[in-house]
């Protein structure tokens, strides 16, 4: 198991190295010259200007020694720093960063408790008018746009019923970009709880659980849950990494002040420093989610024997 | 008065294709401490037999339409679902088929020995285990008290399947259903299984109906062999009788199929010809006709009911003609001399 821990944490670490190098390509994959376009826009950069600029961010060089004093400096904790205002990027993308993580988290949370339950009635009581409305539910849930959703939460309970504020950073703000999130990928979860517990309703377990005379609640709170959430966990997690990309769009419709929101905004600055920062810090993040979910499988699964 | 009493029992299923005959009025008895033995091809309903007399047969599409299903002087069909839990596993069990997929993959042996333990006798935590890890060493699991906490896939098929009849054994039944618990284990392990579920059925004194295809497994096995085809019993007699004398030409068919090792090597296996009738279109008439080597017109178009044989009051068969089974099997066998 500790070996098998250790094996994960090695290929995360590979996982991000190889991203530190489609970073430092990512400048040169856009056509023309980079600092020529971060500053199209402002006539009053000289060619001096530029000139410094390019020798700042090393693009006068050839593309491995980028690469090497990319890597050194990242490796010391220095990922540049913005292209207007000088600010430090690491600085400012873990500033944002809980924030990011609390809306993707609680997204999570109403998630698994809405669309969990649902699947799971939906497939207790399949093939009956209960079953067909909550899948229908879940169509609907999963094809509407979560830009969409938001803004109608919006509309109805900050501007028709003044319940909840329109943007800001509190506990309270966090609600409605949550629960934006949360349902529409709980329309998704919902579904694939349902056909995951079919498929464990009808296993043969479930009739010996049923054979020893144990109370329907039972059988399906012990015997079906358990066996039809390994699936499900599983889904979860690659949720939770849409959740971090998802909430690039809904942290811009609730102006919550995540890292997709200060992602965003640097792309269209052209802030190449603060986007490979953002990379960087996202695919971090999806590779330790991912291996705390593979611990998390041993635990659910006792099949599962790494070695 | 048979400790389990089945009369006209029917099951059909009600699914988007049509209606499925499963179990086609069904009658027979279980006596207090006998061993009966069911036999028939896949589809033929014994399982679905048995699991409408357990009430376990999946609801919608399944639906017992017919029937009384009579223990311990109780109608098993007119029970509330808290009043049929209670008897399920405790005093009526059934194992299954494939120990690998019957058990539960994410719980541990102890887990699912104890549940039953629990429910039905009561006991708290420590005692129940205790019940468990005895019932474990007397189905023969070596070191229990450590592989009580193991996993189901941590066992292999044959310890698997003690572990399902240790299951089926925790509340001391009196009636054990066995559905094919050795068809999907290797010959030298279904016969330990045979063995032990043989042993424990004298210490304990149940009854035992054990489903199998194998007519030949049951000649160590059973006092009594009931034959079913296409959800009908079609013979039922002692299991001497029913190898010596069979009167239904499907019995004398599965007889002549089963290789044997006291006979002349040249002796021809005969197989069965055709295929069982599908059970959504039930026939008109006898459902063996088609495939019956002895068929005669009424059996077209009349079912003929299980009727006991003149000479013989525990043997009765669900036919028109009776051939004379041990005249054919003698014949049969002075040819291959």
């Amino acid at each position: 198991m500790t070996r098998y821990i250790l094996k994960r944490i090695l290929s995360g670490i590979f996982t991000i190295w190889v991203t530190t190098i489609a970073v430092t390509l990512l400048i040169h994959l856009v056509p023309g010259d980079p600092v020529q376009i971060m500053f199209a826009q402002s006539q009053s950069t000289t060619p001096e200007q530029i000139e410094q600029i390019r020798s700042q961010l090393g693009l006068d060089r050839p593309i491995y020694e980028q690469y090497f004093m990319y890597m050194g400096r990242i490796l010391q904790g220095d990922f540049g720093t913005t292209i207007r205002g000088n600010q430090p990027v690491l600085e400012l993308l873990l500033v944002r960063l809980p924030n990011t993580l609390a809306l993707a988290l609680s997204a999570l949370l109403i998630t698994m408790l809405v669309g969990v339950p649902i699947g799971f009635f939906a497939a207790y009581k399949r093939g009956t008018w209960l079953d067909t409305s909550l899948m229908t539910g879940a169509i609907i849930g999963i094809s509407i746009p979560s830009f969409w959703l938001g803004l109608m939460l919006m509309y109805v309970f900050s501007i028709r019923l003044g319940w909840l504020p329109v943007s800001g950073t509190d506990f309270k703000n966090l609600i409605l970009p949550a629960v934006t999130l949360g349902l529409a990928n709980a329309a998704a979860v919902s579904r694939l709880t349902r056909s995951s517990m079919l498929d464990v309703l009808s296993q043969d377990y479930m009739r010996t659980a049923r054979a020893k005379g144990l109370a329907e609640t039972l059988v399906l709170s012990r015997h079906a849950l358990r066996n039809g959430l390994i699936n499900v966990v599983n889904m979860l997690g690659l949720q939770f990494t849409y959740m971090m990309g998802g909430a690039i769009v809904v942290e811009n419709v609730f102006a919550w002040n995540g890292i997709g929101r200060l992602a965003i905004q640097s792309i269209f600055q052209r802030d190449y420093p603060t986007i490979q920062g953002f990379i960087l810090i996202f695919a971090t993040v999806v590779v330790v989610v991912s291996i705390v979910l593979d611990i998390l499988y041993v635990w659910i699964d006792p099949r599962i024997k790494y070695s | 008065m048979p400790l389990l009493d089945v009369k006209h029992l029917q099951t059909r299923f009600y699914t988007g294709e049509g209606v499925v005959h499963a179990v086609n009025d069904v009658s027979f008895h279980v006596n207090d401490q006998e061993t009966v033995g069911i036999v028939g091809e896949s589809g033929s309903g014994k399982s679905m037999t048995m699991l409408s007399v357990m009430r376990l047969i999946p609801q919608p599409p399944g639906k017992i339409t017919q029937g009384e299903v009579m223990f311990e002087g109780q109608d098993l069909l007119q029970l509330s679902l808290p009043a049929i839990r209670r008897l399920r596993g405790n005093r009526i069990s059934m194992i299954f088929q494939d120990p690998m997929t019957s058990l539960n993959p994410v719980l541990t042996v102890e887990k699912q020995l104890t549940e039953s333990i629990r429910v039905h006798m009561k006991l708290d935590k420590v005692a129940a285990r205790d019940r468990a890890i005895e019932l474990l060493e007397h189905v023969g699991i070596p070191a229990a008290r450590d592989r009580i906490r193991n996993y189901p896939h941590q066992f292999s098929g044959g310890m698997r399947q003690r572990v399902m009849i240790a299951m089926g054994l925790a509340c001391d039944p009196k009636l054990l259903i066995a559905d094919e618990p050795t068809t999907a284990l290797d010959v030298t392990i279904q016969a330990q299984i045979v063995e032990l579920v043989k042993r424990l059925k004298e210490e304990l004194n149940m009854a035992v109906i054990w489903i199998t295809h194998d007519l030949s497994l049951l000649a160590s096995l059973a006092d009594r062999i009931l034959v079913m085809y296409a959800g009908q019993i079609v013979e039922s007699a002692p299991l001497d009788q029913l190898y010596a004398n069979p009167r239904h030409p499907y019995t004398l068919g599965l007889l002549q199929s089963i290789p044997r090792l006291d006979e002349a090597q040249k002796a021809e296996l005969k197989p069965v010809d055709g295929m069982p009738p599908d059970l959504m279109d039930y026939p008109q008439g006898c459902p063996f006709a088609a495939r019956c080597p002895y068929v005669i017109d009424r059996c077209h178009t009349e079912d003929p009911t299980l009727e006991p044989v003149s000479d013989r009051p525990n043997h009765a068969v669900a036919c028109w003609v009776k051939p004379n089974g041990a005249a054919v099997l003698e014949t049969a066998r002075a040819i291959a001399h």
